[in-house]
């Protein structure tokens, strides 16, 4: 879902980055002190599933866990996502520096959405099968969200882009499901060893 | 080729070289170069954003082998284009402008900011004002993800061991298993570390960063940055 350097134009690059300090701004001011500690741990734990390569008959896959992020981090996801994508710029050249802005909003808006629409129902559900549904859907659409987001940012920079645009959206379809059952899974085992973790 | 159902793929950070130039004032200018590049689509503001890049790899001051990976990367997305545009050629001049913009940001990416390392970034950020709030964020972040590492890949490799055939469901279940244990004891970590951070006096004076004043290098490297990118501006929009 990383969007490389040089491909959007400079209004939209200039407005990822509004997104994104909005975002940061509102999530440091949420965040008390003594949660940064836990914020900065569990988004290294998320850190590291996602540079686990899950191998998928002959190809294999990175996860974003965009959606248990968004569960567990709550408002504090934004500055979290911004960090990471920074580490990953640096560790591993994936996105860039100029690019950075509009690929947190692309992937932190979505798990906040996730938070706000999902975030009461999957920590207070008591049904089981109602919590695991409402798991997947937040897995899922999490990813759908963010590949939205990441073609409407290419659409704006050029109209001509909608039918690469299109294709990163189908593309997503099944990683959307895998996210989705991994959120479930996720969800399901928090909720039965630990369930005061997800509030 | 690796069979196994999961692989932790984990970088090993370089050393920072000494630089006696401002690590603010890197980033700046690339990035001010990053964005120069990205819009720029006529034919000479490309040629003159190329002098910069064009010389790093001339003077052998760039060498990574990540180019090739990106440029198998950018062939495949060029193609994409070529067949989703209105019209093939039109796609395949956009896909080769995209990818001779991201050759030349990636250059001058790899030549100036990685060479700073994480800790050359976290000074830039503290003489850019950053908030400390998230300063901390990223020093913690980058604490834990060593910390944590060890105990994601020992999960991995324990997983390996003991079903080494894992397929389909059960492949997602234990990662997702893998991935709750892992934050639940990133959880209590952390608590430690605010118990430990607590008795240390709190988080004031955890930063021991300070601003580094601009020198007359530094000065001397903005203002030729600059003047570079102001030209490429003006001769896009000329």
């Amino acid at each position: 879902m990383h969007i490389s350097e040089g491909i959007l134009s400079g209004s939209v690059l200039v407005a990822g980055w509004a997104g994104s300090i909005a975002g940061i701004s509102y999530g440091l001011k949420k965040t008390e002190p003594d949660k940064i500690v836990r914020t900065a741990l569990i988004s290294s734990a998320f850190f590291l599933a996602s540079l686990v390569n899950v191998r998928f008959g002959p190809s294999s896959t990175h996860l974003t866990l965009i959606a248990p992020m968004g569960l567990i981090l709550g408002q504090a996801v934004f500055p979290a996502v911004f960090v990471a994508l920074l580490l990953q710029a640096l560790l591993f050249h994936f996105g860039g520096l100029a690019v950075l802005g509009a690929n947190t909003f692309a992937m932190a808006f979505p798990a906040l959405m996730t938070h706000i629409m999902f975030g009461r129902a999957v920590r207070e559900g008591t049904g089981k099968f109602r919590v695991m549904v409402f798991s997947f859907m937040a897995g899922a659409l999490a990813v759908i969200m963010g590949a939205l987001i990441a073609g409407a940012l290419l659409g704006l920079t050029d109209r001509n882009f909608l039918g690469a645009v299109k294709l990163l959206v189908i593309a997503h379809i099944p990683l959307a499901v895998i996210e989705g059952a991994v959120t479930l899974f996720l969800v399901s085992w928090l909720k039965r060893v630990m369930p005061e973790f997800l509030s | 080729m690796t069979t196994d159902a999961y692989t932790l793929e984990f970088p090993r950070e370089n050393v920072p070289a000494s630089t006696s130039r401002s690590p603010a004032v890197v980033m700046l200018c690339s990035v001010s170069y990053a964005l120069a590049v990205s819009v720029s689509d006529s034919l000479p503001a490309l040629v003159l954003a190329s002098v910069l890049p064009l010389m790093l790899v001339v003077s052998g001051k760039f060498t990574h082998s990540h180019l090739l990976k990106l440029n198998a990367l950018n062939a495949v997305m060029t193609l994409t284009l070529a067949l989703t545009w209105p019209e093939f050629r039109g796609g395949l001049i956009m896909g080769m402008l995209i990818a001779l913009r991201m050759n030349m940001i990636y250059v001058a990416f790899s030549s100036f900011v990685l060479p700073l390392g994480t800790s050359g970034v976290y000074s830039a950020l503290v003489s850019l004002g950053i908030p400390e709030k998230l300063r901390v964020l990223i020093l913690l972040t980058l604490r834990g993800i060593h910390i944590m590492h060890g105990r994601f890949s020992a999960a991995l490799v324990s997983v390996r061991l003991r079903a080494p055939g894992l397929r389909g469901l059960a492949k997602l279940r234990v990662f997702a298993y893998i991935t709750a244990s892992v934050l639940i004891q990133s959880s209590e970590r952390s608590e430690n570390m605010v118990r430990s951070v607590k008795c240390r006096g709190g988080f004031r004076g955890f930063m021991q960063s300070e601003s580094v004043g601009l020198s007359s290098r530094d000065a001397a490297m903005i203002a030729g940055f600059m003047f570079y990118v102001a030209g490429v501006m003006v001769l896009n929009y000329a």
